[in-house]
């Protein structure tokens, strides 16, 4: 099983766009709310030295914003 | 060899590939990502028929729709380069794959203009922003400058206001550029200082923003300093038009012309629709409209 993580805040529509296609894809993931979780915010920026959301973590790969072609390479979904 | 294929997955780019699926061309749709540029918006008022819906709902029904009916699409895939041959065109990505067509739909939109000042792509995603609705949370009790006083930039503003202890909006010329009621808002909080008549000319920081320089324009172009731990950008967009700018006459502005009946350009084999091309308005609606004369104009000379 892959290993999903993804930081997020409440209203942020790459955020939730990630989460539709995870849930499409069967993908189970553990989703940290940045914006009150100060712990995961930390651990996020260090992750990704960056400070933009959505920043997914898929087996220790960081994947920053969006992007589908990088998510469909780490989960191997094509 | 396909006989048309789509470049783009805004609502234009997924009009057109709805309406060249139901029309049987033999076609295929390449996007990188499915949305356009509404994606950040927060709410959709004007997209005829469903009267309030987010950007990022608006995508996923979008992509709903594509699937539903079976289009013939890449998602997640995104052109690198265009070459024209004799009498088709050949599309490279950067899935290493090689595609022909005989036909462009190039409906690529715009993406937003950068400032070309010095620690601008340095410290972007760290204190640089884009999507207000997706970082403001971010910049808890911090100072922030928005770049830009359209209606873009002031919206950011409004996002911010929840959180940032100070909000500086940098614009231009001599006076915000969005609307009335929006300016209004911001112009009675105390947060809110607006800069007129500043061109920004470095973005500084170590590991992350810390301030920026502009110049004074009111003021004999005096470079003046302010500490800021973001910054957003929303100084406009430019459209995405380079893949064919070597076949096709651009405006000004970077925009393809076309004939606004047939939406072809200036080479007979590309289309064009949407933020990509010359229509006088930038909107959700029109770009579909544009998109599905252009693939029926398409459709009428292959059939």
């Amino acid at each position: 099983m892959e290993k999903v993580k993804i930081y997020t805040t409440p209203n942020c529509p790459y955020c939730k766009m990630a989460k539709a296609y995870f849930q499409k894809n069967n993908v189970q993931y553990e989703e940290f709310d940045v914006s009150v979780d100060k712990k995961a915010l930390e651990e996020m920026v260090s992750k990704s030295h960056q400070m933009g959301v959505p920043v997914i973590d898929i087996n220790n790969e960081i994947i920053v914003g969006f992007n589908r072609s990088a998510i469909d390479a780490a989960l191997h979904l094509k | 060899m396909f006989d048309l294929v789509i470049i783009g997955g805004g609502p234009a780019g997924v009009a057109g590939a709805i309406y060249a699926e139901r029309k049987k061309i033999n076609y295929l749709m390449i996007a990188d990502s499915i949305g356009g540029q509404s994606i950040v918006s927060a709410k959709i008022e004007n997209w005829i028929g469903l009267p309030n819906i987010s950007g990022a709902d608006l995508a996923i029904t979008l992509e709903n729709h594509l699937e539903l009916i079976g289009v013939n699409k890449s998602i997640g895939e995104k052109v690198l380069s265009i070459e024209k041959k004799n009498n088709f065109f050949q599309i490279q990505t950067d899935k290493g794959k090689k595609y022909e067509s005989r036909y462009l739909l190039i409906a690529t939109g715009s993406h937003p203009r950068k400032m070309n000042v010095k620690g601008e792509d340095d410290f972007e995603g760290r204190g640089i922003f884009h999507c207000a609705t997706c970082d403001a949370p971010l910049l808890k009790n911090k100072t922030v400058a928005i770049i830009g006083g359209g209606n873009a930039g002031l919206e950011a503003a409004i996002d911010l206001l929840a959180y940032a202890s100070k909000i500086y909006i940098l614009e231009y010329t001599d006076s915000l550029k969005g609307d009335a009621v929006t300016q209004e808002k911001l112009n009675n909080n105390s947060k809110v200082q607006i800069i007129t008549q500043a061109k920004v000319i470095e973005v500084l920081g170590d590991k992350f923003v810390s301030g920026l320089k502009y110049e004074d324009l009111k003021n004999k172009n005096v470079v003046k300093e302010i500490k800021v731990d973001g910054i957003f950008v929303a100084i406009g967009v430019v459209p995405s038009s380079d893949l064919v700018k070597n076949f096709v006459k651009l405006n000004e502005r970077g925009e393809i012309i076309v004939d606004h009946q047939t939406y072809q350009s200036s080479d007979p084999a590309i289309f064009a629709a949407g933020d990509v091309c010359d229509s006088l308005y930038q909107q959700n609606n029109i770009a579909v409209g544009d998109a599905i004369k252009a693939v029926l104009s398409i459709y009428n000379r292959i059939k």
